[in-house]
């Protein structure tokens, strides 16, 4: 139901993303791994809206997104988090995780949501009182609010110790919900493992690989 | 040859110009910041000179010596309580209208120094000549050179010293700068003194050739160098310096052929254009920076 | 009321519609160095609607506010790709652009033997809606609190609600703003124009009370004072930009003594004022803090 196909992506002449295609059916996990500067990065914005490709097309239940704006794929209900988690620095917690939700129903969700990770505690703090396993469920929580088709994580592990991270990931087997579509771009393969079905590699000038195949360099 | 002598006189101005527009990009371009108090340390600056006159009897050299200091003087002040304070990226609007205080504060100094509406100020003596049908003013000829030379003088200080190194590399990436060793914290106040020795030189140009300084000086040179600096770019040192002189050129023309009431909006009208239509002026400088995330504004 | 006092609350209240017309623009992550062009055109519509046009005070206002806020629309849709220092700039041209229409518009009629109209750069004399009304300066003063009143109980509604953050999140971090399904444009364009109309219908009630307005009052040293006392006053709240128009009309003009100097020690003291509180007194933190721990009060 989301798709991505034969996207294309250069800067300056040199091309990053080359023909890469991605299908995500609903509630499924999905994992992408690669070395540093691949393009896991450039591949999350584009996938999320906040670049454009040069070639290809993006689509969600027969409805292409390829070159709207960001904000009308996150109406679409494609949501992501970010690798240095963003939240506003002079709004509460919880002033922010209401904005996300909307709908009563929504609202509900997010509560509910809240109370069984035990964020309640870290509602009247600012962003920059939160210790970061905190922050990274509740910027899950606020992709989560209004139940979106496709969730994005950039680097989700990037500032947690183990044990945080496998915390997180337990977090998410828990909370994401039957009808999510999740996709980690991580370079911690333990991590995916334990919250993807599948993981592909992204190679340079290969698109995404299954995991196991051999590497060319 | 009306053309021509217009063209003179704009380009004549317009290298005054061309100091102003490149004060305001220093600190644009390499500090991000605007100085709203760019005026008024001007006005401050020749205000002292004026006022100091009398006491040191220096005649026209004098006051081209103080107005340079007092404006360096009053330049660093405004970097060291409105811009030093608040140098992280989101403090860019606080330390704006910080200096907008102190452009008020400056100007009531300035005021108090100089009472009447207008007071003289003398220029350097200097023979005006003819070159064939154009009339040159040699004073205005001077200026050109100086400002010429100052101009070069910068450049082999940005491009040529190690410090000037230090300043593009803070002003490109001052993470970067920060690691190698450049000690980034007193590169405001390097900056803030450049452009108001450049100001200080711009100020007292145009003050002499005009022959007078009035209160509203101050307003007048921070528009004309934001002006400059629009039109050619912002940030873009090399564009300050064309849109200054094209600045002055399409001023002197206008108000040639419309008079000088819609001179000015000539110029606005101008500005308002390249920034709806190329808002990176005529260098073409990048208003996007294009972040790992997604394509920033600058 | 003394007559002096009242005067000074009415440029105070009038004032603090400008300022609040910054600060809606300040909210959405810009500034603009032209609020006094649509406070200008404000002033010149309802000048026109009634002194002209004779048309009862509610129109003229409202006449007013919606002349700016078409100016404002207009200004935001030209500059929808610029920000920062380039909007900046831009509205800054703009404002003065307006300015020299302004110096240019000449339609003077002669009513009751008085010339009245636009009349260039004399601008706009015999704006006589509050001697035909028997207004005493207190009695104005009561009719523009009120308004300024009403005004802020439909921007306090409006700080309550998700579309106050939601302009916020667009200042602060329009990348954020965009992951939670926000236009940064549209909130740009919406807060550009509502910030028009403020300073429209607060620019009618200056004609009115005035009853002589000229382009030269609406130069960028008004706009500038505006911008300066929300910045001061602080973004967090509709307060802020009140707060601001108070320590600088309201407490300077009680400094008459020191009425010469007083540009230098103001000047000085808000430069370092911000330099403790760079985000002006009522921060968007402070606020924030005080209305959590208000919630939780009873825990």
């Amino acid at each position: 139901m989301y798709s991505l196909q034969g996207i294309g992506k250069s800067f300056g002449g040199i091309d990053v993303l080359k023909d890469i295609s991605l299908t995500l059916k609903p509630g499924q996990r999905l994992g992408i791994t690669g070395a540093n500067g691949v393009g896991k990065s450039t591949l999350i914005n584009i996938a999320t809206g906040f670049l454009k490709p040069d070639s290809g097309y993006i689509q969600l239940n027969q409805k292409t997104l390829t070159h709207q704006p960001a904000w009308a794929f996150a109406q679409a209900g494609i949501q992501r988090t970010f690798q240095n988690t963003r939240f506003l620095t002079s709004a509460t917690l919880g002033e922010q995780l209401l904005l996300a939700a909307r709908a009563p129903a929504s609202k509900r969700r997010v509560a509910k949501l809240i109370e069984l990770s035990g964020l309640r505690a870290s509602l009247h703090l600012f962003p920059d009182e939160i210790p970061l396993p905190v922050l990274r469920k509740a910027e899950v929580i606020r992709g989560l609010a209004a139940s979106p088709e496709v969730l994005f994580l950039d680097e989700p592990s990037a500032g947690l110790t183990a044990s945080e991270l496998e915390q997180f990931g337990l977090f998410l087997q828990q909370f994401l919900g039957q009808k999510t579509a999740l996709v980690v771009v991580e370079h911690r393969v333990d991590f995916m493992d334990m919250v993807t079905d599948s993981v592909v590699q992204m190679q340079h000038n290969r698109g995404l690989v299954e995991r196991g195949v051999d590497v060319k360099t | 040859m009306d053309m021509l002598q217009t063209s003179i006189d704009g380009l004549m101005v317009g290298s005054t110009y061309a100091l102003l527009g490149l004060s305001f990009a220093l600190v644009f371009g390499i500090l991000r910041r605007i100085n709203l108090a760019f005026g008024a340390c001007l006005l401050f600056g020749a205000s002292v000179a004026i006022y100091l006159e009398p006491i040191l009897g220096w005649g026209a050299w004098g006051l081209f010596l103080v107005t340079i200091v007092g404006v360096a003087l009053a330049s660093v002040y405004v970097e060291r309580l409105c811009f030093a304070p608040h140098s992280k990226r989101h403090g860019a609007v606080t330390a704006m209208v910080a200096s907008f205080a102190v452009w008020m504060q400056l100007d009531e100094i300035s005021s108090q120094l100089l009472p009447q509406r207008t007071h003289a100020f003398q220029g350097i003596e200097m023979p005006n000549f003819w070159w064939g049908e154009i009339f040159v003013r040699g004073d205005q000829l001077l200026h050109f050179v100086i400002a010429l030379v100052s101009i070069v003088v910068l450049y082999l200080l940005l491009y040529k010293t190690r410090l000037g190194l230090l300043i593009r590399a803070t002003a490109d990436s001052p993470e970067t700068a920060h690691l190698l060793g450049a000690r980034v914290p007193w590169l405001g106040f390097i900056i803030f003194l450049l452009a108001g020795i450049l100001g200080g030189l711009a100020a007292f140009m145009i003050l002499s050739a005009d022959g007078y300084v009035t209160p509203l000086f101050g307003l007048w040179s921070t528009f004309k160098g934001l002006i400059a600096m629009i039109i050619g770019g912002v940030g873009s040192l090399m564009g300050a310096v064309i849109g200054g002189l094209i600045l002055g050129l399409v001023e002197t023309h206008a108000g040639a052929v419309l008079g000088a009431e819609f001179r000015d909006m000539v110029t606005f009208g101008m500005v308002f254009l390249v920034l709806i239509i190329r808002p990176g002026g005529l260098m073409g400088v990048k208003i996007y920076r294009t972040d790992t995330l997604a394509q920033e504004r600058v | 009321m003394d007559i002096y006092l009242a005067s000074v609350l009415t440029n105070m209240t009038l004032i603090a519609f400008l300022a609040l017309s910054a600060y809606l623009v300040l909210v959405v992550g810009e500034v603009s160095f032209g609020q006094q062009a649509f406070f200008g055109i404000g002033a010149y519509i309802t000048a026109s609607a009634t002194a002209l046009a004779g048309a009862h005070i509610f129109w003229g206002l409202l006449a007013g506010a919606i002349g700016g806020a078409s100016c404002a629309l207009l200004l935001g849709l030209l500059t929808i790709r610029l920000s920062g220092l380039y909007f900046a700039i831009s509205t800054l041209c703009f404002a003065e652009l307006l300015r020299f229409f302004l110096l240019q518009l000449r339609f003077t009629q002669s009513i009751d033997g008085r010339v009245i109209g636009p009349d260039g750069p004399e601008g706009f004399s015999n704006i006589r809606w509050i001697f035909e009304n028997h207004y005493e300066v207190a009695d104005f003063l009561i009719l523009a609190v009120t308004c300024l009143i009403i005004l802020l109980i439909g921007l306090f509604s409006l700080e309550r609600s998700p579309i106050m953050l939601g302009a916020r999140m667009v200042g602060n971090d329009p990348i954020l703003a965009q992951s939670q399904g926000l236009s940064p444009t549209r909130y740009r364009l919406s807060f550009i124009a509502l910030s028009g109309a403020v300073a429209g219908f607060g620019g009618g009630l200056f004609a009115l009370f005035n009853t002589h307005i000229e382009p030269a009052m609406f130069g960028v040293m008004l706009g500038l004072h505006g911008l300066a006392y929300a910045v001061i006053g602080g973004l967090g709240s509709v307060i802020g930009p009140l707060l601001g128009v108070f320590l600088d009309i309201g407490l300077l003009e009680s400094i008459r003594p020191l009425a010469a100097y007083r540009m230098i020690i103001f000047g000085g003291l808000v430069a370092l004022l911000l330099v403790f509180r760079p985000e002006g007194i009522i921060s968007p933190r402070l606020v924030s803090r005080l209305k959590s721990l208000w919630r939780n009060r009873h825990v």
